[in-house]
């Protein structure tokens, strides 16, 4: 694939939940390498439209094509195919507590595995060296055998990111992953998560509240509200006006009742 | 109160007989006061049969619910009617007491031990496949979705995800099972399904009250070890 190639192409999409709207008429492209942070205030559509760019969330209207290859008109297995070339992190990381960080991290294989394999590393884990690596890079090498549920919110958001390593996509997506973190730990999180995408070359969609970390870290900025998109520009080229006014409407809403 | 009394006189229950008769259950009951433990060794044979029962019947339900139960939890199911057709089939097995089925299974395989094993393994795969697929819909569903995202097939996310999700509830079911089945597999006998029970049955037709009061004194103790065990288990797990 080459570098302007579209790695997602979004085509006048909605999404409905019911009878709420969470997404409206969205065109969007994105190209591989870039760094792209969604902000925009709570609701306005940033965690859907990542579900709808890793397939785990189908549009209502319109078309989102991956990799050049329309999802709605993909076998399940060719999803598949898709996914297992996307990594995604989330906010409240999912990892499962009951079992050690080796196979939280090897979960990262699973769309490679086969399920045989899958089962045996249950009971005797594989590729160790691999995850071992990426534990290393996050910076917690000595919790590879560790049961998940033993470690701290920092250390696990870091395990959720090393099970990304583990995976090695072509595209990482990132639904708010330091808004449980403080300050300090956020900017090691976001500085990972640079680094990670300038050394692969690994392109990087990052959903954040953190406006100051966002221009910081990323080239390209979507401002999302009310599921449209209000706008989306080069890092350099955001003026606190427009984020003002990506806010500003969600206080809108609260203030006169305060002034009454 | 005229319920009470339509059922009274449809099952033609008297209590002027009861009454009448209190000096008969006394007498009978004084029958079990001195417990024959000649045969003890071959009872306690007997009720080791009857656990041997009880714990394959319980291996038995955990495999097949490790298979079912991943597709009878809506919310990883594979395929809606896939769902149904498996939530129905466990509804079938719990359906069907474990009596039933262990006299359906005597006919078939003969007299022994296997039709028992079977038919509790059966029956109680309605239990422990229902237990885990309710336990797998509770998780927390981006647990699911994440591993999703990753391309992982059903299977995948089942051993990946929902299994191990769900270890504590597994082993405290389980145990209940166990424990329940224990019990079941020492009347299953009665039908010809080995254990302790066939002996049992056999003492009361030849009026021999004092091995059948050794007998039974010897499954409570076993039954209230064994609950003792569970509880203790349990608590280990928790």
């Amino acid at each position: 694939m080459s570098g302007t190639d579209p790695i997602f192409e979004l085509k006048h999409v909605a999404k409905r939940f019911g009878k709420s709207r969470v997404l409206a008429n969205i065109n969007l492209q994105i190209l591989a390498g870039e760094r792209v942070a969604l902000v925009g205030p709570s609701g306005a559509g940033k965690s859907t439209l990542l579900g709808l760019l890793n397939g785990t969330q189908l549009p209502s209207q319109g078309e989102v094509w991956v990799f050049g290859r329309n999802l709605a008109r993909l076998s399940p297995s060719q999803l598949r195919q898709v996914q297992r070339r996307i990594g995604t992190i989330y906010q409240q990381l999912h990892l499962v507590d009951n079992l050690r960080v080796i196979h939280n991290l090897n979960a990262g294989h699973l769309g490679r595995w086969s399920l045989f394999k899958a089962v045996v590393s249950l009971f005797f884990p594989l590729e160790v060296e691999t995850a071992a690596q990426a534990l290393f890079k996050v910076g917690i090498p000595e919790k590879l055998y560790e049961r998940t549920d033993q470690l701290s919110g920092g250390q696990k958001q870091r395990v959720a990111l090393a099970r990304v390593l583990v995976q090695n996509p072509i595209v990482i997506l990132a639904d708010e992953p330091i808004s449980s973190l403080d300050l300090g730990r956020s900017r090691e999180i976001m500085d990972l998560l640079r680094d990670m995408s300038e050394q692969t070359g690994q392109t990087l969609i990052i959903s954040l509240h953190a406006i100051e970390l966002a221009l910081s870290h990323c080239q390209r900025i979507i401002g999302l509200r009310q599921g449209r998109i209000l706008f989306d520009v080069p890092a350099p080229e955001v003026l606190p006006e427009m984020v003002e006014a990506l806010y500003r409407i969600e206080n809108a809403r609260t203030e006169p009742i305060q002034k009454i | 109160m005229v319920l009470t009394w339509l059922t009274t006189v449809n099952l033609e229950l008297s209590f002027q007989s009861v009454i009448w008769g209190f000096g008969d259950i006394i007498d009978y009951s004084k029958q079990y006061l001195s417990p024959n433990f000649s045969e003890f060794l071959k009872y306690v044979k007997l009720m080791g049969q009857t656990l041997a029962i009880a714990l394959w019947g319980t291996v038995l339900s955990l495999i097949v619910s490790l298979i079912l139960s991943p597709l009878a939890a809506k919310n990883i199911s594979p395929h809606p009617i896939i769902y149904q057709i498996v939530r129905e089939l466990l509804n079938f097995l719990r359906a069907i007491p474990d009596l039933v089925l262990a006299l359906i299974f005597v006919s078939a395989l003969g007299l022994g031990p296997l039709p028992g094993l079977l038919a509790l393994g059966l029956h109680t795969s309605g239990f422990l496949g229902k237990f885990f697929a309710e336990s797998m819909e509770r998780v927390k569903p981006g647990i699911y979705e994440a591993l999703k995202a990753t391309g992982a097939s059903f299977f995948q996310i089942a051993m990946f995800a929902a299994w191990p999700s769900i270890l504590q509830e597994v082993a405290g079911y389980t145990l209940y099972i166990f424990d329940r089945n224990v019990r079941v597999a020492t009347i299953l006998g009665l039908v010809g399904a080995g254990g302790i029970g066939l002996e049992l049955s056999a003492t009361f037709g030849f009026f021999r009250y004092d091995q059948a009061s050794a007998l039974i004194l010897i499954i409570m103790i076993t039954i209230i070890v064994i609950d003792y065990l569970s509880i203790w288990l349990r608590k280990r797990i928790s």
